[in-house]
């Protein structure tokens, strides 16, 4: 469509003032809009969250080359695993929590898995004190794969769970993930860092806040 | 990285910088096809959380956004109570405003008069819905043909066809608004676009 067509239609119907919001309501929406987006991960909340695989199934997976299981999943008195922990072909983790309870055995095989990492859960209504948690976390850039760009913390579209790239993890790094769980303890939403110097541990406090990682603004 | 690729990924800074840049044409795109400030905000805030759930569908390469986004605002406003459902949980949480300061304050302040913008919302709503989001996306949000069928998901011959259509009947009220200008001319002080069929025969 060429300029003169254009201008011949809007004057057709003159809309010349371009309606907009006023700064502070704007910035009120994009505010909620991040915040559901970094707490919900973007899941409507009415969705049920898929299963983690189960071991057949990851057994399955395996005769089939798509993935390297090698986890060690934490059992719960009844015998389902409260978690699981694979690894891909690719390198990466891909881990899925179905009950989470306690974060401590999650951490504990990621570290057994080379991943020096620190995991918290975070009950709704919660969040961390201190934050941030460090001073010297990654930005973006410097946690992403040299190679592809790749981040260290990878939505995938089509599986269960959530993906990291322990390579992003260099040597003297912490990777801190941080979880929000809901009422029945399943997971809502994950945010995950990597800092190069101490991590402070995560005292839970109530909060109104979004649960999850520093507040938005910190590293301006 | 491209943006693109960046948001593909989940990238939350790269949302907040499409949010940046989209957020205006957005919410001037849900106000031209709603009519309602307050469902325009609505329509503005459930476009980004479907941008959002719908980003993997992003391919890396390519141009802008713009059309993808303006795509979503459009299926949002068209199916707002849909989309609302999906979302309720989130909108229970959404900052309530104050539509009608803003309304007076943004939009009537700024054009001639609230019976101008009326007129342009009465002639807009004798275009079919289809042809509405036509005209919305390729005159008024600057998309060309290719783009708002990218948007909308149909051939771009159906775009041609749903405008041309637009036109016609939009320059079949400008006539009538034109043999009506004696009349407007004597009766007062605001400029009309359209007048109805009834105003006509009085």
């Amino acid at each position: 469509m060429n300029k003169g067509e254009r201008e011949a239609l809007a004057g057709l119907l003159p809309f010349e003032a371009e309606p907009h919001l006023p700064n502070d309501r704007r910035r009120l929406l994009k505010e909620f809009v991040m915040s559901e987006i970094r707490t919900s991960a973007g899941r409507p909340r009415r969705r049920p969250l898929r299963r983690p695989l189960r071991p057949a199934l990851l057994a399955s997976a395996l005769a089939l080359g798509v993935a390297a299981a090698v986890g060690v999943p934490a059992f719960l008195s009844g015998g389902t695993p409260a978690y699981a922990v694979s690894r891909n072909a690719d390198g990466t983790l891909t881990i899925t929590i179905d009950q989470a309870k306690d974060p401590k055995p999650l951490e504990a095989t990621l570290r057994g898995m080379g991943v020096n990492a620190v995991v918290d859960y975070i009950p709704m209504g919660k969040r961390c004190s201190p934050q941030p948690r460090s001073t010297s976390f990654l930005s973006r850039q410097e946690a992403q794969h040299p190679a592809d760009g790749r981040p260290f913390l990878i939505w995938p579209s089509d599986e269960p769970g959530f993906r990291i790239d322990p390579a992003a993890v260099k040597p003297g790094q912490t990777a801190v993930l941080e979880f929000n769980v809901s009422a029945d303890e399943t997971i809502a939403a994950i945010w995950a860092n990597i800092s190069r110097g101490p991590v402070a541990p995560c005292t839970l406090v109530d909060s109104d806040e979004a649960p999850l990682g520093p507040p938005s603004g910190w590293d301006d | 990285m491209s943006l693109r690729a960046r948001i593909r990924d989940g990238d939350a800074e790269a949302f907040e910088a499409l949010f940046e840049e989209m957020e205006r044409p957005v919410f001037s795109h849900a106000f031209r096809l709603t009519g309602d400030w307050s469902a325009a905000e609505d329509v503005l805030s459930l476009t980004f959380l479907e941008a959002w759930r719908l980003r993997y569908r992003i391919d890396a390469d390519g141009g802008s956004l713009r059309p993808w986004v303006l795509g979503i605002a459009t299926n949002v406003a068209r199916n707002l109570r849909r989309a609302a459902r999906r979302y309720d949980d989130a909108l229970a949480r959404m900052p309530r405003g104050h539509p009608v300061p803003d309304f007076s304050d943004e939009i009537v302040g700024r054009i001639d008069a609230a019976e101008q913008l009326a007129a342009i919302r009465q002639a807009f709503g004798s275009l079919r819905r289809q042809e509405q989001e036509v005209f919305a996306l390729c005159v008024w949000s600057g998309l060309d043909h290719a783009e708002a069928a990218q948007a909308l998901g149909v051939a771009v011959g159906t775009v041609r066809s749903r405008l041309s259509r637009a036109r016609k009947k939009l320059e079949k009220l400008a006539a009538e608004r034109q043999r009506d200008s004696g009349w407007r001319q004597v009766k007062g002080d605001h400029d009309s676009v359209v007048r109805s069929v009834g105003e006509e025969s009085r």
